[in-house]
């Protein structure tokens, strides 16, 4: 299993190494391109203006030079070996602990970690909220429809959650906002972001005070995700609950399962203690792509709601031809994958005892 | 058998972690909790030092002085805040409340000089100040931080006397220092404002003259000289000097701001975009006339159009601009009706709409080279059509870069008509027939007239404006291709010059400066005269506006440039949109001045009366 996994890590290198040089290939080659000129961006500039910014970042940012030297200087200054550059960009001596330095952005002239540091918490927060609200419901509803096939609550499920994923998230998006935050329907909701500016001055938890209840800073944080979670989930628990009733199925009829009914056992026994374990694992193969979207964000949701994550940074990014970014987000997000899927192979070892790699 | 997890051991597990979470809660509570007593602290060190300055001028008896000359001077308010001071007599009348509106897009950063968009400079609008300000109602500048100003007889030297009570919001005094030191710092290398530096460069130099008296050396004669001068933001150079060490920190900041103006961050150091909103407070130490009347002013950020809509009916944000169709429709609705007021209106700065003919092509003249075919293609572009169809007659002609209200529009020119049969015979003098009878014209060499128009692809209104000229230009027999291009695309094509003709905008100022769109020079690579349109007549006339410092023999000049841009038409210039703003109805004392509505202009003029307030804090 060790060598495997090592074995794996190394293979990881040239995977990602392919990446970079792939996206780094495909934006220099993007029309409009990546030139001091679209970090320019707006028109209303007198002609010496838009020529001194024109300078001012080719220097900064090295642009002036071939695309080559620009992605080796990338990918030095990326990789945790390699040589140590000045402020200048000069090359120094090699070194094996002169850290990861992920650059600079263009658009907002910060380092891409800065960015990144800011960012990812929130996306985070809305896809740890998410997840076991996806994974719970879809577990229940597809195990419910499963043991009871045919009744009519397998066969509202089935059309309902038909129904639930093929609505498009943005619709889904725009119509709960129009009726659970509009004056006009039900005012139950707030209509952006991911806390209201009375928060900041909240206590942390709900109370009763002098002037009545006060939501506090937690419930007012959970208030402002509900429409984002419903809108993040609805279409992952309504797939999942597909997939966990197909399997569970499947594994009902086995002949273990038959077997483990002649023992004697009780159904319910059969359901938790074998079917279900056996079942796991495509829903194992499907969450080997969460870690990924932990970090990548859902831009449409995120647009939607007006929170800053990692799907809107990653949209502004390729807009505007950030190469620092979209380089270093591409890179993270595939890393991520690299790893789901490493540990969904691990996790198939735990749930199935006769998986091995050896 | 291998173990099993009971029901006990998912009951442990599930107490255990939730007093993971709870710890995780009580830790995160405890840091906030921090975090308030921190700026609580900073907030009575504050205080603390203003009681110690304010015994210190008790005690030398320079506040007794102080009184007994403003009392003899009393009712006077200076020319600026007249505006503001008639607004605070109205009878309803209050301070108190929060201004609140959205931005569309989140900010990268509200620091002067490093921010490029315009949401931050309209922050930076209630921090900082400059020396001058322009009237509202007669558009002449006149004194803010400035007392009065001279200028010398061959306009290279201007000198601005400064007001004497001018303080920062952290109680240090505004003196000459301050104005020498933004202008340094702007011009330093390593400060991240190559912008900001192209543009000052016409100053030779910028000299501090006592305390209280500034003097602006300039290399050239240069008719915006006066704004040019007296528009610089002026920085704090005990806040801002530090960074001159360490300008990398600066180009990185996110949020450092601190100015003399009516409103200021709680912490001048340490706003970050991720907060989600920006919130100003009142500047508790403004030194101005008359003291602003909100609380606070927050900007939301809400990037998706229907979610701003939404927050503005649930009264949320104050203000919501409209596009055409969507404006038409809201007036309709009963409950927008109820909530608000609305507004439609041109402001004099709005900027025009246009389509360039590219005139040189790899070195080659196009067909547009030919006056004839561009006035040709002018009169076949019904603008008249466009505004009723497209934007609902929410626009008006531009007959030039001029805006009509500006002085340098000269009112004897009309925009050009329609007319089909007229632009027919230009184009057959042109030498443009239908030979081969399929309906298009061909040139003598017997290619057909077609050209590909360029477009901005995600505006829906340009799409409808395009699709429409396509059927009015094949009326005439000229064939045009919609071309919608990407934005980074287009930018790329405008600079090697790659397009037959492109629609787009620019802006407009008070007076506008026709030297970076249409003078000769500016036609080489990269310049902003991309339809490669050169005329030497004109040239000379912008060469001499520029220089004369004087504006009753500047705007002749303006005006026979127009008159020349009107003849050859470098450009079809095609309207200028009205702004259509619906504002929430307790917002009072909105009027429209020559600068446009004064929603939000500072000195601030508009209040909400204590009976709607709605904010307390």
């Amino acid at each position: 299993m060790l060598t495997y996994l090592l074995r794996r890590e190394l293979l990881m290198i040239p995977t990602l190494l392919g990446i970079t040089v792939l996206v780094f290939s495909v934006m220099a080659m993007s029309p409009g391109g990546i030139s001091a000129q679209t970090l320019i961006g707006g028109m209303d500039m007198k002609p010496q203006e838009k020529q001194a910014l024109l300078d001012y970042y080719n220097k900064r940012y090295g642009l002036d030079q071939p695309a080559p030297v620009q992605y080796l200087r990338w990918l030095n200054n990326v990789s945790p070996i390699g040589f140590v550059t000045d402020a200048q960009g000069q090359r120094g001596e090699f070194s094996f602990s002169k850290g990861m330095d992920l650059g600079t952005s263009f658009q907002y002239g910060r380092p891409v970690a800065d960015i990144l540091a800011e960012r990812i918490p929130i996306t985070l927060l809305l896809n740890l909220v998410t997840l076991p609200f996806t994974y719970i419901i879809a577990i229940m509803v597809g195990m419910k429809a499963a043991t009871q096939r045919g009744s009519a609550f397998d066969v509202g499920a089935g059309v309902s959650m038909l129904a639930l994923w093929s609505i498009p998230t943005m619709l889904a998006g725009v119509l709960l906002l129009g009726f659970f935050a509009n004056i006009q329907h039900f005012q139950w909701f707030p209509t952006a972001g991911i806390s209201s500016r009375e928060a900041q001055d909240m206590p942390f938890l709900p109370h009763w005070d002098a002037g009545g209840f006060v939501r506090g800073f937690l419930l007012d944080r959970i208030w402002h995700l509900i429409l984002p979670v419903i809108c993040l989930s609805y279409g992952g628990f309504a797939a999942l609950a597909k997939l966990t009733r197909t399997s569970i199925l499947e594994n009902l009829h086995a002949d273990y399962a038959r077997t483990a009914r002649a023992k004697g056992l009780a159904e319910n026994d059969v359901l938790w203690k074998h079917v279900f374990r056996n079942s796991l694992l495509p829903l194992i193969t499907v969450s080997a792509g969460l870690l990924p979207s932990l970090l990548a964000g859902s831009l449409i949701v995120e647009n939607i709601f007006s929170i800053n994550g990692m799907g809107q940074l990653a949209v502004e990014a390729v807009k505007g031809r950030d190469r620092e970014l979209v380089l270093s987000i591409t890179w993270i997000s595939g890393f991520l994958t690299l790893i789901g899927y490493l540990i969904a192979d691990f996790c198939y070892t735990l749930a199935d005892p006769r998986v091995s790699y050896d | 058998m291998q173990n099993q997890t009971t029901t006990r051991d998912w009951i442990l597990y599930s107490l255990l972690s939730l007093s993971i979470l709870l710890i995780l809660l009580a830790m995160y509570q405890i840091d906030r909790q921090w975090l308030k007593l921190s700026e609580m602290q900073a907030a009575l060190s504050e205080q603390a030092k203003d009681m110690r300055e304010l015994r210190g001028a008790i005690a030398s008896g320079a506040i007794a002085a102080k009184t007994s000359t403003n009392s003899a001077a009393s009712g006077e308010v200076a020319q600026a805040f007249k505006r503001a001071d008639a607004a605070s007599r109205l009878p309803d009348y209050a301070q108190g409340d929060w201004s609140v509106d959205a931005f569309g897009t989140n900010l990268k950063t509200i620091t002067p000089l490093v921010s490029a968009d315009a949401y931050a400079s309209s922050v930076q609008n209630y921090v900082l100040e400059s020396l001058i300000t322009r009237n509202p109602d007669t558009l002449e500048w006149e004194g803010l931080i400035a007392k009065n100003w001279t200028v010398s007889e061959d306009g290279l030297v201007i000198s601005f006397r400064m007001r004497e009570d001018v303080s920062f919001s952290d109680g240090q005094p505004l003196t000459a220092d301050d104005v020498v030191f933004s202008f340094d710092f702007i011009m330093t290398d390593a400060i991240q404002a190559p912008r900001e530096r192209a543009y000052l460069e016409k100053i030779k130099s910028v000299k501090a003259n006592g305390k209280y008296e500034v003097v602006f050396t300039f290399k050239e004669p240069y008719f915006e000289a006066l704004s040019l001068a007296g528009g610089i933001g002026i920085m704090p150079k005990h806040f801002y000097e530090p960074y001159l060490k360490e300008p990398q920190k600066f180009n990185e900041s996110k949020g450092l701001l601190l100015g003399s103006g009516p409103y200021r961050l709680n912490d001048p150091k340490n706003w970050t975009p991720d907060k989600g909103n920006i919130e100003l407070v009142r500047n508790e130490r403004y030194w101005g006339d008359v003291q602003p009347s909100y609380h606070r002013i927050l900007w939301k950020i809400i990037q998706n159009d229907s979610a701003r809509l939404t927050t503005f009916r649930n009264g949320d944000i104050d203000s919501y601009s409209a596009r055409p169709v969507e404006y038409q429709e809201l007036k309709k609705d009963p409950q927008i009706q109820a909530q608000s007021q609305n507004f439609e209106y041109m402001p004099p700065v709005v900027g025009y709409s246009y389509i360039g003919w590219n005139q040189e092509r790899g070195g080659k003249p196009t067909r547009f080279a030919d006056k004839r075919v561009r006035q040709a293609m002018t009169y076949l572009t019904d603008v008249s059509r466009v505004i009723k169809d497209v934007f609902l007659d929410y626009a008006e002609p531009a007959v030039s870069p001029f805006s009509k209200a500006s002085k340098q529009h000269d009112t004897a020119l009309q925009p050009y008509q329609a007319d089909l049969d007229k632009a027919k015979v230009l184009l057959k003098e042109a030498g443009y027939q239908d030979k081969n009878g399929d309906g298009v014209l061909e040139d003598k060499a017997g290619q057909p007239f077609e050209f590909k128009l360029t477009y901005f692809q995600a505006n829906e209104d340009t799409k409808r404006m395009v699709l429409l000229l396509k059927d009015l230009y094949a009326r005439a027999g000229v064939r045009m291709i919609p071309t919608p291009q990407e934005w980074p695309v287009m930018l790329e094509n405008l600079d090697k010059k790659d397009f037959d003709a492109i629609t787009l905008g620019w802006t407009s100022g008070i007076e506008t400066d026709l030297y970076q769109i249409f003078h000769s020079s500016q036609a080489v690579s990269k310049g902003d005269n991309y339809v490669s349109y050169k005329n030497p007549a004109l040239d000379k006339l912008i060469d001499d506006a520029r220089r004369s410092v004087d504006e009753a023999k500047r705007m002749p000049l303006w005006q026979q440039a127009e008159h020349i841009l009107y003849e050859d038409q470098p450009y079809t210039f095609l309207m200028r949109r009205k702004s259509l703003l619906f504002v929430d109805k307790r917002i009072h004392n909105l009027q429209m001045t020559k600068l446009g509505l004064n929603f939000g202009s500072l000195p601030l003029e508009n209040y909400v009366p204590l009976a709607q307030q709605k904010y307390t804090q």
